[in-house]
């Protein structure tokens, strides 16, 4: 049996996770790891164990066994007070359909860490809906929610950010305002964990991930590690020397570990350690021809799907599938000082 | 303190709590008016009659206040069940508890606010009781010389405190069921079912049933007022003094239950 990782440093560290509901098994031994002052991305199919995670973070459920490291101190039954550092979106945000966006965040600021009205209204700004604030809850589109639900998440000006597919139903523009303030808030010290299925969004945002699968993590790390640990480099020669590129490739590297682009663009995709790109170069201009780009030939969805084997775990709710990012009559953006 | 002010101004933004006490003061003006307005009909009745004493002070303290605690019971059951139901169900009991809030607080908060607020309607629809009664005395022609019958109101605030602590408690039964349902339907459902199956439980187990919420609450303020709802003192139900302990049981418990299980629950939803 190996030791346990230390955890000196870390915002958010938890240590042999288990959680049973019933027979199923959603957490078999989680062991996270997350710096303080990233963003993290947390992803992992449908029922891989993501939103119970998130609800043992928050303290909504407790664990059957394991345990869980709050900025640096043990977070347990008995250890709500943590939280009042903590910010979190789990699941949908949550309001009270009958009072306004400015009555439930001072409603939700009566609870926990107290909170300043002033914040308040700062937050209103800063998610763009300040126009709105007076509106019943129950008028907001999925968007407006989901930003009255980030800034609940900032209310008590939180450490760490605990966000469960903050991005669901904004719309575009809002999409790049929350990575913007995300961002910042990262760089400002805070720590940002946040749960999602759109991939694309985590490799722009995050600064590490964890990939997640059947309750275990089966991958953590930095984002650039994460891409250049699969081994594949994108070369792109003319099209015309493409076949005999890749030949030489194939050589180089080993039978069947080259493929062409399906588009004859001259793009080929061969699977090699990156360290051993130049090299690679090295012998396609040995050999007279000249590579016109060289890039990472990963992407986090590759890697995801390699990882998951692209299938839901057992007991999961179906297949992985993005979720939709645009809403539809969406509000104006936030920042955009509508 | 700062969580029972905005459990408060939750609760006074409601709809459910304007339509609550709307309702039993509608249905209370209705009965009021509707029997003064056909008074003359009651007079050529043999029988009728007895229906003018709803409009007769201080008799109508009594119809009054016993209306307001046998359909407000009702709507205190009903208010209850939803105001802790949709804590679950809308999620909101989560965003508390994530932000590091101690559930049993919340609970205990959250019911106080439910607590005072009907107290607050009871005082309201009592007050809106008697004066649709003095109109209903007027338009019957019945003398409202009682209105200011000396011994009536002496004991009216005691009457009124013992309505307060009967509907808190019906109050509190329906918070705790709702609680344990995690929703504010079932809640609902299970309160009502509550109710009136303790009335029904009633004709056949009386010495049981004398001890439970419904019939405990009656029993307490029951015969304090002349002209007041219940058999009060009568046949299996509990004096006054011992129904006063067991309503105060029922409503320490139901909150104690309502907290320690909210404290111990998996907030999954």
């Amino acid at each position: 049996m190996t030791a346990a990782p230390p955890t000196d440093g870390l915002a958010l560290a938890t240590r042999g996770l288990h959680k049973r509901y019933g027979s199923r098994v959603a957490l078999a031994g989680l062991d996270l790891s997350v710096p303080s002052g990233v963003v993290y991305g947390f992803l992992g199919p449908n029922g891989a164990g993501k939103t119970t995670t998130m609800r043992l973070l928050t303290g909504l459920i407790h664990p059957d066994a394991g345990s869980i490291e709050v900025l640096g101190r043990p977070f347990g039954r008995r250890d709500r007070h943590r939280l009042f550092e903590v910010g979190a979106i789990i699941e949908a945000p949550a309001f009270y359909p009958y009072l306004s966006g400015r009555e439930n965040l001072r409603a939700l600021a009566a609870t926990g860490a107290p909170t300043p009205r002033s914040r308040i209204e700062e937050l209103l700004e800063l998610v763009g809906l300040r126009d709105r604030a007076g509106d019943r809850v129950s008028g907001y589109s999925l968007g407006m929610k989901q930003r009255l639900g980030i800034a609940a998440a900032l209310l008590s000006d939180p450490r760490l950010l605990l966000l469960d597919e903050p991005a669901n139903g904004l719309d575009p523009a809002g999409i790049v305002a929350m990575r913007d303030t995300l961002r910042h808030l990262a760089s400002r010290g805070k720590t940002v964990f946040i749960s999602s299925h759109i991939l694309a969004e985590i490799q722009q945002l995050a600064d590490q991930a964890g990939i997640i699968a059947s309750g275990r993590l089966v991958r953590e790390g930095s984002i650039q590690a994460l891409l250049a640990s699969q081994g594949l480099v994108r070369v792109r020669v003319a099209a015309e020397e493409a076949g005999r590129a890749a030949a030489i490739l194939e050589a180089f590297a080993g039978p069947g570990s080259v493929s062409a682009s399906p588009g004859d663009d001259g793009w080929l995709t061969v699977r090699v350690d990156h360290g051993r790109a130049a090299a690679a170069n090295r012998a396609l201009a040995e050999a007279g021809i000249y590579a016109s780009a060289l890039e990472s030939g990963n992407d986090l969805e590759s890697i995801f799907l390699q990882l998951t084997g692209g299938e839901p775990s057992p007991g999961g709710e179906g297949t992985f599938t993005r979720m939709p990012d645009v809403d539809g009559p969406g509000p104006t953006a936030p920042g955009s000082g509508a | 303190m700062r969580l029972f002010g905005s459990g408060l101004r939750k609760l006074v933004r409601r709809p459910a709590t304007w339509l609550t006490l709307g309702l039993l003061i509608g249905l209370l003006g209705l009965i009021l008016v509707a029997v003064g307005a056909t008074a003359n009909d009651r007079r050529a009745d043999p029988d009728g009659g007895n229906a003018l004493l709803l409009l007769t002070f201080p008799l109508a303290y009594g119809f009054v206040l016993g209306f307001i605690l046998g359909l407000g019971g009702l709507f205190a059951v009903i208010y209850g069940a939803a105001v802790a139901g949709s804590e679950w169900g809308w999620g909101t009991l989560k965003n508390a508890v994530a932000r590091g809030e101690s559930r049993s607080r919340y609970v205990v908060a959250t019911f106080a606010g439910v607590a005072l607020l009907t107290g607050i309607g009871l005082l309201v629809a009592f007050a809106a009781g008697v004066a649709l009664a003095v109109v209903g005395a007027n338009l019957a022609g019945v003398s409202t010389a009682g209105l200011d019958d000396a011994a009536t109101l002496r004991t009216l605030p005691e009457n009124l405190a013992r309505g307060w602590l009967a509907i808190a408690e019906e109050g509190a039964i329906g918070f705790a069921i709702a609680t344990i349902a995690r929703s504010q339907l079932a809640g609902i459902g299970a309160g009502i079912a509550f109710f009136f199956g303790e009335q029904f439980a009633g004709i056949f187990l009386p010495d049981i049933v004398k001890y439970l919420p419904f019939d405990a609450a009656t029993a307490m303020v029951a015969g304090g007022l002349p002209g007041s709802f219940g058999d009060g003192g009568g046949g299996s139900s509990l004096d006054a003094g011992a129904a006063l302990a067991v309503v105060v049981a029922w409503l320490v418990g139901s909150i104690v239950v309502a907290a320690l299980f909210t404290e111990r629950a998996e907030i999954s939803g």
